[in-house]
């Protein structure tokens, strides 16, 4: 071996030019005897191998996501902020939890939009059917009220012995009401009706309910001595009366 | 010697073909982080320093000669580079940044014993300390060899001499492992 490649072998030149600390002079000297001396070129890889391997020994772990982070500043060619990242993250988080909310919020809104809909009809349909029934007591009141007006007290006859009913009858006004206050209880499948005789036919008025119809007056149809009946039919009402079933009736 | 990925990288990186980043940092990043992590001691920055290498292992790609350098050996310059400077610029800035040492302890806790680092672990515990404490002041902390020798208080000679056979050492170490393996694949 030449005395000066031994000399520069003894030197530390060859290890700082491995690590990059040579000035610029010391590298030009490196890298000329690497490519003048093969023993040089010889150790210069050895102990280029030696540094993997122990920097190999110092491996660590990279964390997630760093690598995407570390793709993307290096096409771009500038450093990116890992707390941007973060942020960008929270961000998009946030958006997403707004986006839910409002569409939580828009579908709320809507069907309370639909449910306002349907009780502002619901009032008004209340509205009417309350001016209807409060016109209806009023005519009631006032045929009631009216001096003219005479009052008949009926009973049942028959198996409808607890029937009670009240007439009322205006002839100035014709205008008659009955009033069914007491229905007795009826075999499941019967039920009262009533009729009215007007002109010679007998006109169906309804079918008495059990009890919703206490306290509730019917208009009858006003003819001169007309006749109300009311009579025991098979559930749901019949067509025409039954006449060996009639139970009261009301000559006015 | 160098393997068939180093070349295909090199020649992707001589291409200035994009996927050279994602290859490097598969087959290199572990290290290379393990490395700046080694120099700052501290997570976050070891990051940064990564990234600020990567952009500059990009930015240089042109310039590497695989004449003067291996791959592996081009690579840790820039690291190592970079890391110093980051270190230095921190160390300039506020006594704020002195928590550092807070990390360190912290972070040695969770990653110390990563199974997957273990055999080299072992491998470092084969180094004597007398040598690996000068290769780690060289290679890690930026020192030059006068540095190093007053730092360890260590005759400049015996710095010398310690970062020679500390680096053969290596070569055993290494070697070794080639021959275990070797024997492994020889086996009937």
């Amino acid at each position: 071996m030449k005395e000066k490649v031994k000399i520069f072998l003894d030197s530390d030149v060859l290890e700082k030019y491995l690590l990059g600390d040579t000035s610029k002079e010391e590298s030009l000297k490196a890298e000329r005897y690497i490519t003048m001396y093969p023993e040089v070129r010889k150790t210069y890889d050895e102990l280029q191998e030696n540094l993997e391997t122990f920097a190999k020994m110092y491996a660590r772990k990279t964390p997630e996501g760093l690598k995407e982070i570390i793709l993307h500043s290096a096409k771009k060619g500038q450093m990116e902020s890992k707390k941007f990242f973060r942020y960008a993250i929270a961000a998009s988080v946030a958006i997403m939890i707004f986006a839910g909310s409002s569409f939580f919020f828009w579908n709320q809104n809507k069907n309370l939009q639909v449910e306002n809909d349907f009780v502002t009809t619901q009032i008004k349909y209340l509205e009417e059917n309350m001016k209807n029934q409060l016109e209806d007591v009023r005519n009631q009141f006032i045929v009631l009220n009216n001096p003219d007006t005479k009052k008949y007290a009926l009973s049942g006859k028959k198996e409808a012995k607890e029937l009670k009913a009240v007439a009322y009858i205006n002839p100035v006004k014709k205008l008659s009401y009955i009033n069914v206050s007491n229905v007795p209880n009826l075999p499941e499948n019967k039920c009262f009706q009533m009729w009215a005789e007007v002109n010679g036919e007998l006109v169906n008025l309804g079918v008495i309910k059990q009890f919703d119809d206490k306290d509730k007056l019917l208009a009858l149809p006003y003819a001169e001595n007309a006749i109300g009946y009311i009579t025991i039919e098979p559930k749901g009402g019949n067509t025409s009366p039954t006449v060996q079933n009639i139970v009261a009736n009301i000559n006015y | 010697m160098s393997t068939l990925i180093e070349k295909h990288i090199v020649s992707l990186l001589a291409e200035r073909d994009d996927k050279a980043i994602a290859l490097l940092y598969d087959h290199y990043g572990d290290t290379l982080y393990g490395v700046a992590y080694k120099v700052v001691r501290d997570e976050d920055l070891a990051q940064d320093v990564l990234q600020e290498s990567f952009i500059k292992i990009w930015k240089k790609a042109d310039s590497y000669d695989p004449s003067k350098a291996k791959l592996f050996t081009w690579l840790f310059r820039i690291i190592r580079n970079t890391a110093i400077d980051k270190l230095r610029s921190v160390n300039n800035k506020s006594d704020k940044e002195v928590q550092i040492d807070v990390s360190d302890v912290y972070n040695l806790g969770v990653s110390g014993i990563r199974p997957e680092f273990m055999d080299v672990q072992d491998n470092l515990e084969k180094i004597e300390p007398k040598y690996k404490i000068v290769l780690e002041a060289l290679f890690f902390e930026g020192m030059t060899q006068q540095e190093a020798s007053e730092e360890l208080e260590i005759p400049l000679g015996t710095i010398k001499s310690r970062l020679k056979i500390g680096l053969r050492e290596l070569g055993k170490i290494y070697g070794t492992s080639i021959a275990i393996l070797l024997f492994i694949i020889l086996l009937p």
